[in-house]
């Protein structure tokens, strides 16, 4: 695995085309990892994690260009999300349970992927990706919230039915104050 | 012929001050729910409560170098907190005295100046005045000194920084009064003090902020029962279920005599402090040298090692959680809605995996995706929601619960006390002193309601 400052890296330059196929496939693959999410498949959707998913969310600052590389929080600062596969598992137990008020009655989210690019990763069988992400969620009678971003993914692949799973996720979320009243989904 | 009255319908309420006491009945526990949604209300909770209290702005470790600023909010005023080049912290209104632009709009930085970008008036890190534009040739007449933005009085207690507008206000220390005992639970575990995480958490929450507030202040009772079932199941080790734990029932609640403050924490039982902070965490917390050191700091191994999940407000917008170590102020956006702004902070001296630890888990269990604060913003928001109705507003809330067993002579918690963790003594203390803010003109009318 690529460490988080070389994977920040690879798409400075714009990165070679893959073989269709490729591309081709692992859309899919996110296509249908949003329709799990937005049916609440939970489980099915965790199944797509790896054992050693590192699924992170860091917190984006206002500054002035002279300080616009400090713009997001890094490693070991405070974060939206900074998950390992022990933590994603309790909250697929909370969402997944009658008493997780937060989810129950739930949203309804629609996650649109888009702008998929891929890169070669750091082993044979892993792949970097960049992907532009909206996801839009209604709750209860009126709650409305839209997020914007960008998702960094590292993908491996595997012999599962769903050809990949998910060892990375960074997402760098389009607000610096999160405007809703919580983040009690997945993105 | 039927009377018609045609006297003009008044619409905007102005607010005495008698009517504003009523508002809040601690002898029976009662809350008119008007206090969270009426406008005119709330426009004098921006003069009385955020104009002249003690708010929270901070960690010191925040700004270490003279020029390091973070922007920060005063009620709804924007504010610059500024470390200057003698280690002071200077704190004053993110507002051009030329037309009224923010003159800083970053969320942090370090600078040797700050220059307003409308029409280049330039501030030193201290808030003075000290360029104009074509000064000599437009401005002939202009005293400097007299144009600089509206800086706040400012005081630190181990680590935190607090600003107040009001010159007459109480000194922070007197303004903490017994509660300080309280936060030394998170403030002073050992001589090398806390330090910040770097970075903060903001959201909005559609909610008034007293709902926030409150809950931290007192509100032991939303743990122990329904609120939190999923965040500690979230928690719970595989094959543990939530019907193999009971809720703890033994610790105590504080409620500040006179200022609003609260607290309440369980004494021994772990099961909740481990499920929002696993086992690493409880155990630094409860054994081991730093809870040793700890036990010593703070005059007993109760207070340094059993001491557990403990929530807490200084009134009226400085919230945290003891032995979680979140930090949050509730910025006010109008009756209906709160900024949530949040940090963490960690025993200066502790191992880098303890520190680590303690991010990953209050980032896992009290931030806007944590597994336990996502369903509190839940509950505010449809009781706000809510509380557009005329008859929705139109009874007062239930506040009674286990009102008259708070005590003020425990042999060792100071203030009025009860040994009833589930309880609103902390609240209706909370709601009676808001009352008290609202209803004073000036601090000396409020100082006057202090009891000798």
């Amino acid at each position: 695995m690529l460490d988080s400052v070389k994977r920040s890296e690879i798409f400075l330059k714009k990165p070679s085309p893959v073989a269709p196929a490729l591309q081709h496939e692992i859309e899919q693959f996110y296509y249908w990892e949003a329709k799990l999410l937005n049916e609440r498949r939970f489980e099915d959707w965790f199944a797509l994690l790896a054992a050693d998913i590192h699924y992170f969310m860091p917190i984006r600052t206002t500054r002035i260009m002279r300080e616009a590389k400090l713009e997001y929080s890094t490693a070991g600062e405070y974060a939206h999300f900074d998950d390992d596969a022990h933590a994603m598992k309790g909250r697929i137990r909370k969402i997944t349970s009658d008493v997780s008020w937060s989810e129950n009655p739930a949203s309804r989210t629609r996650h649109i992927v888009s702008n998929v690019m891929i890169a070669d990763g750091a082993v044979e069988g892993e792949y970097e990706i960049s992907s532009a992400f909206i996801v839009y969620r209604n709750r209860l009678e009126r709650q409305l919230d839209i997020f914007a971003g960008e998702r960094r993914d590292t993908l491996r692949r595997t012999n599962s039915e769903a050809g990949f799973e998910i060892v990375n996720r960074t997402i760098f979320i389009d607000q610096s104050t999160i405007l809703a009243n919580n983040l009690s989904f997945f993105f | 012929m039927s009377h018609v009255d045609t006297s003009p319908i008044k619409l905007r309420k102005q607010w005495s001050a008698s009517e504003i006491l009523a508002l809040v009945n601690e002898e029976v526990g009662r809350l008119d729910p008007r206090i969270y949604t009426d406008e005119d209300l709330y426009q004098l909770e921006l003069e009385r409560v955020f104009g002249r209290s003690w708010l929270l702005l901070g960690h010191e470790s925040q700004i270490r170098n003279p020029g390091d600023y973070i922007t920060n909010y005063m009620g709804e005023d924007p504010v610059v907190v500024v470390r200057q080049k003698d280690g002071s912290i200077g704190v004053f209104l993110n507002q051009c005295r030329h037309r009224g632009m923010r003159i800083c709009r970053s969320d942090k930085g370090n600078a040797k100046a700050f220059t307003c970008s409308y029409h280049g008036w330039a501030y030193d890190i201290a808030g003075n005045l000290v360029n104009v534009p074509f000064e000599a040739e437009s401005f002939p007449c202009l005293d400097k000194k007299e144009w600089s933005p509206l800086k706040a009085r400012v005081d630190t207690y181990k680590g935190l920084i607090f600003a107040n507008w009001d010159a007459d206000a109480l000194d922070l220390n007197t303004y903490l009064g017994e509660a300080k005992f309280y936060m030394d639970h998170m403030l002073d575990r050992t001589e090398a003090g806390t330090e910040a995480i770097p970075g903060v958490q903001k959201w909005v929450i559609p909610c008034n902020w007293k709902f926030a507030a409150e809950q931290f202040c007192s509100d032991m009772y939303h743990a122990g029962t329904t609120s939190h079932l999923s965040g500690i199941l979230a928690g719970l080790p595989e094959g543990l279920e939530l019907a193999d734990l009971a809720p703890p029932t033994v610790g105590r609640q504080y409620r500040a005599p006179w200022g609003g403050h609260g607290t309440g924490f369980y004494v021994g039982d772990p099961n909740l402090l481990l499920a929002i902070m696993g086992p690493k965490i409880t155990s630094y917390l409860t054994e081991g040298p730093a809870a040793e050191k700890a036990s010593e700091r703070l005059g007993s191994v109760e207070r340094g090692t059993q001491v557990m999940a403990e929530h807490m407000t200084i009134f009226p917008t400085c919230s945290f959680l003891p032995g979680i170590n979140t930090v949050r102020s509730w910025h006010p956006r109008g009756p209906n809605e709160v900024e949530v702004w949040a940090f963490t902070v960690v025993d200066a001296d502790a191992a880098d995996d303890i520190k680590d630890e303690f991010r990953r888990q209050t980032l896992r269990t009290f931030s806007a995706g944590g597994v336990f604060e996502q369903d509190d913003g839940e509950n505010w928001v449809e009781i706000q929601h809510i509380l557009r109705g005329y008859k929705a507003r139109s009874r007062p809330f239930n506040a009674e619960m286990s009102i008259g067993q708070a005590v003020e002579n425990d042999p060792v918690y100071p203030g009025r006390v009860s040994r009833n963790v589930y309880n609103e003594e902390a609240a209706r203390g909370f709601y009676t002193h808001w009352a008290r803010v609202m209803s004073s003109p000036d601090w000396a009318a409020l100082n006057a309601t202090r009891r000798a």
